[in-house]
């Protein structure tokens, strides 16, 4: 049951007001699913192997090095310690001691390495860990879009629900990568920084 | 001991922002304070609060909440606990620290563990039957603020009446009734907030929580290490 609680969006660990860079984007609805699903290929991917990583009981401060040279942009990087902290903050209330170790230790709390900790901890192995990334990121993105579009909510659920193919393939990929991968979205970088200077956003990516 | 968190909730356009700036102003002397901010669609809050000079801008922090102003307070509060403690941790040992929510509609409350205290605003200007038609704020905030009396001759507001009413719906629990032009109000609200403070330096600060059924949660250290635990 625990990868759902992880997975549930009233899981209080701020996803809420985040738009998986949906908001910064600012296409035209028609074109925001194949927004998501380049999310899901590369930062997604990226995020699922370092927590599966994590998971498996790799090195959390060598996996920390490695996803924050594959998050360039700084807002992102930001976002991911807050919202790493406020796994923490849950893990403290549900599993007392679980992370203690790993929190005195690191300065940055990535979200995908807190949740691979935790994952490991609960006894998630590295694809299940790996597919609860993927799903809460394309899910989030998903989430913020009836907010921002003319939308109905079953519609953006339906598309959720249509990348269940994807999403459990790029968890098998990411849980079975010998090396962590590393494809890049620069535009997803690089409005990143402009949307986090922006003064009329709604959503903090 | 980390600072006083008091929450500031109230619908849209009420004074929020303009109770903080004036209780900041009234205090910034002898304490040191932060403000988080909660805006909907801007960080309007967190400009104007810089613009009127009363604390550094780099005190007053704002949250985005992704349409939510609502649950970044109350159910989901990482963000606001994040800000606040990075204020604390940065500018540190603050005294206080003023979370102002998005403008809500009257069942907008806090977490208990993200505001130690409560204030309500309502204005004359809003409707006077607002108090009567009350709501978890109206009833059990741990301060009711009426503002902008010197509106009320203007808009046909009996302040009398929405006084009565809050009294009605509160009981024992205080009701002020200002105009931040008048001074002597603006004094009113810091005492009300220099009191909160020593109650919470004391330990001795219970909040009244207005929201729905929740657990009660207190802080405390432990250790070097922070806990909220229910009891």
């Amino acid at each position: 049951m625990l990868d759902l609680l992880l997975a549930d969006a009233r899981t209080p660990t701020g996803g809420f007001a985040h738009s998986g860079g949906v908001e910064a984007a600012g296409l035209p609805l028609a074109q925001v699913r194949e927004l998501v699903r380049g999310r899901l290929a590369t930062v997604g991917l990226v995020d699922a192997a370092v927590a599966a990583a994590a998971a498996r009981g790799e090195d959390a401060d060598a996996l920390e090095a490695a996803w924050a040279a594959r998050t360039p942009a700084p807002p992102l990087r930001d976002a991911a310690a807050r919202q790493g902290r406020a796994l923490l903050r849950l893990a403290d209330a549900a599993w007392p001691g679980a992370l203690d170790g790993y929190r005195s230790r690191s300065p940055t709390t990535p979200r995908p390495v807190v949740l691979g900790l935790l994952g490991r901890r609960l006894g998630l192995d590295g694809g299940r860990v790996a597919r609860v990334c993927l799903y809460d990121d394309a899910a989030t993105a998903l989430a913020a879009v009836p907010k921002l579009y003319a939308v109905d909510s079953v519609t953006v659920t339906a598309w959720l629900a249509g990348l269940a193919p994807l999403i459990d393939a790029l968890a098998e990929r990411a849980a079975a990568a010998a090396t962590l991968p590393a494809p890049a979205a620069p535009l997803l970088d690089t409005r990143a920084v402009v949307h986090a200077a922006d003064r009329r956003r709604l959503f903090i990516t | 001991m980390r600072a006083l968190r008091i929450g500031v909730a109230g619908p849209v356009g009420t004074g929020k922002s303009s109770l903080v700036a004036a209780v900041c102003g009234a205090l910034a002397a002898e304490l040191e304070l932060g403000v988080v901010t909660n805006d909907i669609y801007t960080d309007e809050d967190a400009r104007f609060l810089r613009s009127t000079g009363v604390l550094p801008d780099d005190r007053i922090v704002a949250v985005q909440t992704g349409c939510c102003p609502h649950t970044a307070i109350r159910d989901d509060i990482s963000e606001n606990l994040e800000a606040a403690e990075r204020l604390d941790a940065e500018h540190g040992p603050l005294d206080a620290i003023f979370v102002e929510s998005g403008g809500d509609n009257l069942t907008a409350t806090f977490s208990p563990a993200l505001a130690d205290v409560q204030i309500f605003v309502l204005d004359c200007a809003g409707g006077d039957d607002v108090p009567r038609k009350g709501g978890p704020g109206v009833a059990r905030s741990d301060l009711l603020v009426i503002n902008k009396t010197d509106l009320a001759p203007h808009v046909g507001a009996d302040v009398e009446r929405m006084l009565a009413d809050s009294r009605a719906a509160r009981g024992a629990r205080p009701v002020l009734a200002v105009s931040l032009r008048a001074q002597d109000d603006v004094e009113r609200l810091a005492g009300w907030v220099g009191a909160a403070l020593a109650s919470h330096r004391a330990g001795t600060l219970r909040s009244a929580d207005p929201g729905p059924m929740a657990p009660h949660h207190h802080e405390h250290e432990h250790d070097g290490h922070r806990h909220s635990h229910p009891h």
